[in-house]
């Protein structure tokens, strides 16, 4: 399939008019806090795809950048007096940062090991955020709110233009990722992934390429975690501890990591199964332990992968029919 | 930070012995969990994250056994088979229908498991903490060396987890079965064209690194207050573990262990809020300097 | 001219490539031949870059290689096909090639447009009908036949725009048919293209059909070089690999 840009944004532009227009058809707090999580972590996993999905790169670590994120633009917005643009551009900054330094020494490690040092920085920023107190409030995490000065006249404060900011956001981060992908490097990022050996020999850096990866990844991370933290107007630890990278990577699962929007829909899957379950049993676990080894045994695959599979062989067995 | 706390504890051989006391009973423990992890990574390459499940089971069936017998023998080598049984079955059923798929598949088997574990373990046992109690054997007056406190049971927890490295050394080295486990790491096919049922292999592999567990798991059930959520960290740093040993090696995860419980008992007199941020920091130097951890790959 | 002298490689303490001193013409298509593990494939990987030489140099038109990075030594025009095709399997062969032209072409790192880029598309397309590859445009990389493959993973070495091309057992795995298909194409991209070819055959009527030097290897030395008739009466090289049935023929 090719990928043009005007086909992207006519359905980035849909995309946004149908989610702005939901609550008024169906109007529920219930619906508006789902969009705006959902919003949150499909950015979350999305970014955290182009690493496993794209780049063959497993990081069981990237719950860092959703954390940093949340962090960095709660207390940016609660000790600075800056407007709200300017704290997110700054929170980028910083997770673009991080992820350059930390890219930069875990990118060379292969797999398994690759996979242990994120989780291992990861779980040491954890240990920083509880350890020192008076930044981030410890263990209680970020409290007394997040202040949000209105700009451009919108009034995040204001639940229903949270929802809208949320949309724009996850719908525009969701485009420059699907772009990111259909670029020359993505291509050459899922070169590397299928055989990095050979990608070195077409003289691709394949060091840099990864930590370009691992830095964008990054940063979509990081506006993730910065929804969640204007949805709870704060930032806990939780946000940055190793369950947040297991969830990322049990949604990518889920939703099927071979297309682009297999962890959106694994996100909205995740949500939904927390509430629905939640709602009818108190055996969370049983239940969610249950559709996991049925998506695991059963399925052997993430729901868009195997809804593609199926999609594939239905066209093949007709395709003969055709042609006589 | 406290290093002045640090500094005095070094000088006052009470304070040193305590810590390495504690330190020695975080670490046997750890070392018997992270013994069966780093062994089913190394014949079998799967990355058991259920492992943290199988301690709890452990833990809990010790729970049950000892009520039921009042035996602590009986109620060690029961837990220990059970949770044995348990890996074997749970291989068999389910591992192996993901060997050879990519290592999230496997992963998220794993996953499911412990949702289900640890619902279990609440259905059966209930959600608050339970607690085993010391059995009446070990409820005599502690030990006094160099005035630091050794309750007895730490002495016969360090003692059993040394018998039971010796042992699984000399299975692992010395026995058939141990040869043509250490064969199946290096060549399975090599294993199986040789008419040995591999299959079942990896089901006792997978059985032994759940004994392993289940040993610790009623060890620690005397000193340690039994809740569901109780595999996750130890299965953290018996991670932390394996990778600073290196996986697969067992002398690895011997060695790894103490460092562990080491680190976090004077850590936590040094450093009482970051005693965590001070095992990942150690994490992060070994793998950045030798990933392979301390030793290496081989099945030691 | 592409020739190596008095290289050098063991592997603890066993030697794969003993003092071995070969030149390969500008233009020529050369075999190189041998018993199994007489080092011809850690012959290529040395001059490719993949292993460094323990001693010797491998020089290419006056610039020693030995020591070089593999980019660097691709910079030079040394490309290289693989005994096993090492392909991406996830790719078409379109993707896979204009993905390897716009790497070649120092764009691979490209964010602001679409892929494919235009100018790459050309390229790759040329490639893959030097290669009669066209027809597989739109299959996935991990769908092609064998022999398929083990031709875009020649596509993947041409793309580079070597001087030399260094192919690694080209007709491996294929039936005698096929392996004579294989390496007509081999030989009419020889003719077409005028680069120097080195590659690496087991099956002695196509190399004594289609090179015009020989190189023979054995326990990692030289035991032989020359043109075909001269291998052909070469006794050492009958006693050690030939047996007596590519004897001259009358």
């Amino acid at each position: 399939m090719r990928h043009s840009l005007r086909r992207d944004i006519t359905i980035g532009a849909i995309a946004i008019t149908a989610l702005v227009l939901l609550p008024l058809v169906w109007p529920s707090k219930a619906l508006i806090d789902f969009v705006i999580r959902g919003a949150s972590l499909g950015l979350f996993a999305t970014s955290l795809n182009l690493l496993i999905g794209y780049g063959g790169m497993v990081s069981f670590g990237h719950g860092l950048f959703f954390g940093l994120g949340a962090y960095s633009f709660g207390l940016l917005m609660q000790r600075t007096g800056m407007p709200i643009p300017a704290a997110f551009v700054l929170t980028i900054v910083v997770n673009a940062a991080v992820a350059l330094a930390i890219g930069a020494i875990c990118v060379r490690l292969k797999e398994i090991y690759f996979a242990f040092l994120t989780l291992a920085f990861q779980m040491f920023l954890y240990s920083l955020i509880i350890l020192w107190v008076p930044l981030t409030g410890g263990d209680q995490g970020l409290r007394g709110g997040i202040p949000r000065p209105t700009f451009l006249g919108i009034d995040l404060a204001d639940q229903k233009q949270l929802y809208i900011a949320s949309c724009v956001l996850l719908v525009i981060g969701l485009m420059l990722m699907r772009h990111i992908v259909a670029s020359p490097f993505g291509y050459t990022l899922r070169m590397i992934r299928d055989n990095a050996i050979r990608a070195a020999f077409l003289g691709i850096n394949v060091f840099r390429i990864k930590l370009v990866a691992f830095v964008l990844a990054g940063i979509f991370g990081g506006i993730g975690g910065v929804i969640m933290s204007l949805f709870v107007s704060g930032a806990y630890p939780e946000f940055a501890y190793w369950t947040v990278s297991g969830e990322g990577v049990f949604i990518i699962m889920l939703g099927g990591l071979s297309t682009f929007l297999g962890p959106m829909v694994g996100a909205v899957i995740l949500l939904l199964l927390n509430d629905v379950v939640t709602r009818f049993t108190e055996y969370y676990g049983l239940t969610l332990g249950a559709i996991i080894l049925l998506f695991a045994l059963g399925l052997r695959r993430g729901l868009t992968d195997f809804l593609l599979d199926y999609w594939r062989q239905f066209r093949a067995a007709r395709a003969p029919m055709q042609r006589s | 930070m406290d290093l002045a706390s640090l500094v005095s504890c070094f000088g006052s051989p009470a304070c040193v012995i305590t810590q390495v006391t504690s330190g020695l009973i975080i670490g046997m423990l750890l070392f018997l969990v992270a013994a069966g992890l780093t062994l089913i990574f190394g014949v079998l390459k799967v990355i058991n994250f259920t492992h943290g499940a199988f301690y709890m089971l452990g833990a809990y069936f010790a729970l049950t056994i000892f009520k039921l017998t009042g035996s602590y023998v009986i109620t060690l080598f029961g837990a220990a088979f059970g949770t044995a049984l348990v890996g074997l079955v749970f291989e068999r059923l389910f591992i192996s229908r993901v060997y050879g798929r990519n290592m999230l598949m496997q992963l998220l088997v794993c996953y499911g498991f412990i949702l289900i574990f640890d619902d279990v373990v609440k259905i059966v046992w209930g959600a608050e903490f339970r607690s085993m109690g010391m059995p009446t054997i070990f409820q005599v007056p502690p030990i006094f060396i160099a005035g630091g406190v050794v309750p007895p049971f730490y002495l016969f927890l360090v003692g059993v987890t040394i018998v039971i490295g010796v042992v699984l050394w000399l299975v692992i080295e010395r026995t058939r079965f141990g040869k043509v486990v250490r064969a199946l790491a290096y060549n399975p096919t090599m294993v199986s064209v040789l008419g040995i049922n591999t299959g079942i292999l990896y089901g006792l592999v997978f059985a032994l690194g759940g004994l392993l567990a289940g040993f610790a798991g009623a060890l620690a059930a005397p000193v340690r207050s039994l809740t569901p959520g109780m595999g996750f960290s130890i299965l953290i740093e018996s991670f932390i573990v394996t990778v600073i040993g290196g996986m697969g090696s067992i002398v690895g995860a011997f060695v790894g262990s103490l460092l562990i419980g080491l680190i976090r008992t004077f850590g936590s007199v040094g450093f009482p809020l970051f005693t965590d941020g001070l095992m990942y920091l150690f994490m992060v130097v070994v793998l950045i300097s030798k990933p392979t951890g301390l030793f290496g790959k081989e099945i030691a | 001219m592409l020739s190596i002298e008095r290289l050098s490689k063991s592997f603890e303490g066993i030697a794969a490539i003993s003092d071995v001193t070969l030149d390969f013409p500008t233009g020529s298509l050369t075999a190189v031949i041998g018993p199994n593990g007489a080092g011809k494939t850690t012959l290529f990987n040395l001059i490719s870059g993949a292993l460094r030489a323990d001693a010797g140099c491998v020089m290419l038109d006056g610039t020693d290689l030995v020591g070089l990075s593999r980019t660097e030594i691709v910079r030079c025009g040394i490309a290289r096909a693989f005994q096993v095709a090492s392909i991406f399997p996830s790719l078409t062969v379109e993707e896979t090639l204009n993905a390897a032209v716009q790497a070649h072409r120092g764009r691979a790192a490209v964010l602001g447009q679409r892929f494919p880029l235009a100018d790459c598309g050309e390229r790759a397309r040329e490639v893959m009908d030097m290669l009669s590859l066209s027809k597989e445009a739109d299959t996935l990389s991990a769908k092609l036949s064998h022999g398929d493959q083990k031709l875009l993973d020649i596509a993947l070495a041409l793309v580079l725009q070597p001087r030399v091309l260094l192919l690694d057992e080209p007709t491996a795995g294929m039936g005698t048919e096929e392996r004579w298909q294989m390496i007509e194409k081999v030989y009419r991209l020889w003719e077409r293209e005028k680069m120097t070819v080195v590659f690496i055959e087991h099956d002695m009527d196509i190399v004594f059909k289609i090179a015009n030097s020989i190189r023979v290897l054995c326990y990692g030395r030289v035991l032989a070089e020359g043109t075909p008739d001269q291998i052909r009466c070469n006794a050492d090289v009958i006693a050690a690999y030939l047996g007596t049935e590519h004897e001259v023929e009358p």
